[in-house]
């Protein structure tokens, strides 16, 4: 795996290792497609619900209502694209990072974020896919310490076969033996 | 290893071992106070409607009678039935309790999973000296035991038993610490009923009454009136008659607000002294115990490498007064825990001063400076960004309202943005952050102060946080994780974030150290 080539051995000699400065891997591209498909499709069935409630034949709607609904569709679609272009942008600055010691999270456009989680301190770790997930071969990692539900270390959108290494490189690790 | 253990067991345990065993019948109360206090949370929506219909009540009293005494019957024989199915087993390593009427529950524990004893002594145990033993282990709630009547001899020895059992189990380096564990215990804190009702007067708990009263103010108002009225004085004429001056009306206001206020600092007070009466903190080895209660009897154990970290927490009452709250956080793994401050695992010492604090804090990590170390002031840009954002919400709203022409809410959206802006300044103010080799120590507050110290390889996590803002003006925030919940110190240098984040994770991974 290319990702174990990754060092922090400065640690040794006090020139601390910079949290910041580490090479971010992006999550896989089919992610991206997928979070997109799924942000269209759900302003679509809004879209098209507003619709059928206008047209259906059973009542009418009130008529401040009815005028209301063009403009209503025109902004709920609007704000869809806005949306999913920022979620592409959004879901490609996405990644993340491996070192000897600890795993890292960026994400982020305007409110950027770098979580990182020291090996040592995990306490178990689970692979996550839902149904959409599993049609396309994704997976989430999900790294639980003692920080609680609330801090859970996650890691979505990844390949499931580099999951399921990564999720062995962090069980295999030295750092997880001496935390028993 | 067994049979070394079995010989040491004391006589005063060898009738509970080994065999099923019904409780003492005074377990009966108990389970009849537990089906009246959940029976009585589920229906307290219910007491409006019957001081409502309190009238037609009153009418038939005889049916209520009856009513009432079927209820009784009913507790009674839920309670002795459940006292019947409720069954327990202490063998050599683990602890097995049968209990439920219809939905039975069977708890099977190895003493190797027990986290943590503790002992609950409700009153009416008191005069038979028994006590709920509570096992708790590390995972969730549901897990946890309670042997709900045990002699208190024969808890104690229990205890001992199963903490002998542990350190036998694990490594040597434990069992050293088990044998400082039969030390004396020494005594660290009490408290008197005097700092009891200075806790009771500063905790802010009055406010919050008042606050969750707000709403009713004018119904209460009203009620009052008619009360009043209902004597005979009519209070409309009073108010409307000009043979009282104004200082009178004044006068009686004042004098009824500051009854009002001393009613619930009196409640408050009550309050502090039942849950915190003869309070103890002591310690044997690496453990401290709190006991606590007037009613109910509380105790906790935390082992000292448990302990997360130290808070120092002063409301404005506090700091007038020169008192601490002093908390030792230590593990937070189910949320319904930090609910109360005698339930769960968090040892609060209230209102401590704060010479005693430092000492009390020492005594746990010698090494920290929490009340000597200086803190740096974070950026100033703080204040700017939270007065943007209220005069974005604020004076925004009151502009788009005064369009529609309602000017005298803008007035007040305006008004509060004013207002708003010196707490953004004390806010700014209270924040403060510093590190040294071994803890990190966080200052903030907003009239009241809190001051934190955690130990750095304790951490569980770090995040580093940057908004659009922030970025420009290269600053940033921090988060650390800890067992006892998240950290955060905002706007501070980028540079300085950085070091820390890199500092933090350094010291973690390369002292291994244990977080418990």
């Amino acid at each position: 795996m290319s990702t174990h080539s990754f060092s922090n051995e400065t640690i040794e000699n006090h020139d601390l290792a910079k949290a910041r400065e580490q090479h971010f891997l992006p999550l896989s591209p089919a992610y991206v497609k997928v979070n997109l498909l799924c942000r269209l499709l759900i302003c679509l069935i809004i879209l098209v619900a507003l619709v059928a409630v206008n047209w259906q034949p059973w009542f009418e709607l009130p008529s401040p209502m009815q005028n209301a609904i063009p403009g209503l569709l025109i902004a709920i679609a609007s704000l869809g694209f806005l949306l999913s272009v920022y979620g592409i942008i959004g879901d490609k600055v996405k990644g993340y990072a491996l070192r000897e010691h600890d795993l890292s999270y960026k994400s982020g456009v305007i409110f950027k974020s770098i979580i990182s989680q020291p090996i040592l301190r995990i306490q178990h770790v689970e692979l996550k896919h839902g149904p959409i997930d599993r049609h396309v071969g994704l997976a989430s990692l999900e790294v639980f310490s003692a920080g609680g539900a609330m801090h859970t270390f996650a890691i979505p959108g990844l390949p499931e076969e580099k999951a399921r290494e990564l999720r062995q490189y962090i069980l295999e690790h030295g750092d997880i033996a001496a935390n028993e | 290893m067994n049979n070394e253990q079995t010989s040491s067991i004391d006589t005063t345990t060898e009738e509970y071992r080994d065999k099923w065993l019904k409780l003492s019948p005074v377990a009966i109360i108990y389970f009849a106070i537990q089906f009246i206090k959940n029976t009585a949370s589920n229906f307290v929506y219910l007491i409006p409607a019957l001081v409502v219909g309190y009238q037609k009540l009153a009418d038939n009293i005889v049916s209520i009678l009856i009513g009432v005494a079927g209820i009784l019957v009913f507790i009674a024989v839920s309670a002795l039935v459940k006292f019947y199915f409720y069954q327990y087993r202490i063998t050599g390593q683990r602890a097995q309790i049968h209990s439920g009427v219809f939905q039975k529950k069977h708890i099977d524990l190895p003493f190797e999973r027990i986290q943590n004893i503790r002992f609950e002594q409700p009153i009416y145990y008191r005069f038979t000296d028994h006590v709920c033993m509570l096992l708790d282990t590390a995972g969730s709630s549901k897990a946890e035991a309670k042997i709900i009547a045990l002699p208190k001899s024969v808890a104690e020895t229990l205890k001992q038993e199963i903490l002998l059992f542990k350190s036998h189990t694990s490594d040597t380096e434990s069992q050293t610490e088990t044998e400082q564990q039969h030390d004396q215990e020494t005594v660290l804190n009490t408290r008197s009923v005097r700092d009891l009702v200075i806790h009771g007067l500063a905790s802010n708990r009055i406010w919050i009454v008042l606050g969750a009263l707000a709403p009713f103010f004018n119904a209460i108002s009203e009620q009052v009136i008619e009360g009043i009225e209902s004597f005979g004085v009519d209070v409309e004429a009073l108010m409307s008659s000009t043979q009282y001056a104004m200082w009178q009306y004044i006068l009686v206001i004042a004098s009824a607000t500051f009854i009002i206020v001393a009613l619930l600092a009196l409640i408050s007070v009550i309050g502090s002294v039942i849950t915190f009466y003869d309070f103890r903190l002591t310690r044997s080895g690496d453990r401290y115990i709190r006991r606590n209660g007037l009613f109910t009897r509380h105790e906790v154990a935390m082992r000292l490498r448990r302990l997360q970290m130290i808070v120092y927490q002063q409301n404005w009452l506090d700091r007038l007064l020169q008192r601490v709250n002093l908390k030792f956080e230590q593990l937070n793994s189910s949320v319904e825990r930090h609910s109360a401050s005698t339930a769960g695992g968090k040892i609060m010492v209230p209102s401590v001063t704060l010479s005693e604090a430092e000492e009390l804090a020492r005594d746990a990590w010698p090494e920290h400076q929490i009340g000597s170390i200086k803190f740096h002031p974070i950026s100033k840009r703080l204040m700017v960004r939270n007065a943007l954002v209220s005069f974005w919400l604020l004076v925004g709203s009151a502009i788009v309202i005064s369009y529609f022409g309602h000017y005298q809410l803008s007035a007040a959206l305006i008004a509060l943005f004013l207002t708003s802006l010196p707490f953004i300044a004390l806010r700014w103010k209270r924040w403060g952050y510093a590190s040294d080799d071994q803890f990190i120590y966080i200052r903030k507050g907003l009239i009241g102060v809190s001051y934190r110290c955690f130990p750095i390889h304790k951490v569980q996590q770090t995040s580093f946080y940057q908004s659009w803002f922030m970025r420009r003006f290269k600053l940033c925030s921090v988060g650390f994780v800890l067992a006892c919940g998240g950290q955060s110190i905002p706007f501070i240098k980028e540079t300085t974030g950085d070091a820390l984040i890199d500092n933090t994770l350094y010291r973690v991974e390369a002292l291994k150290k244990s977080w418990m």
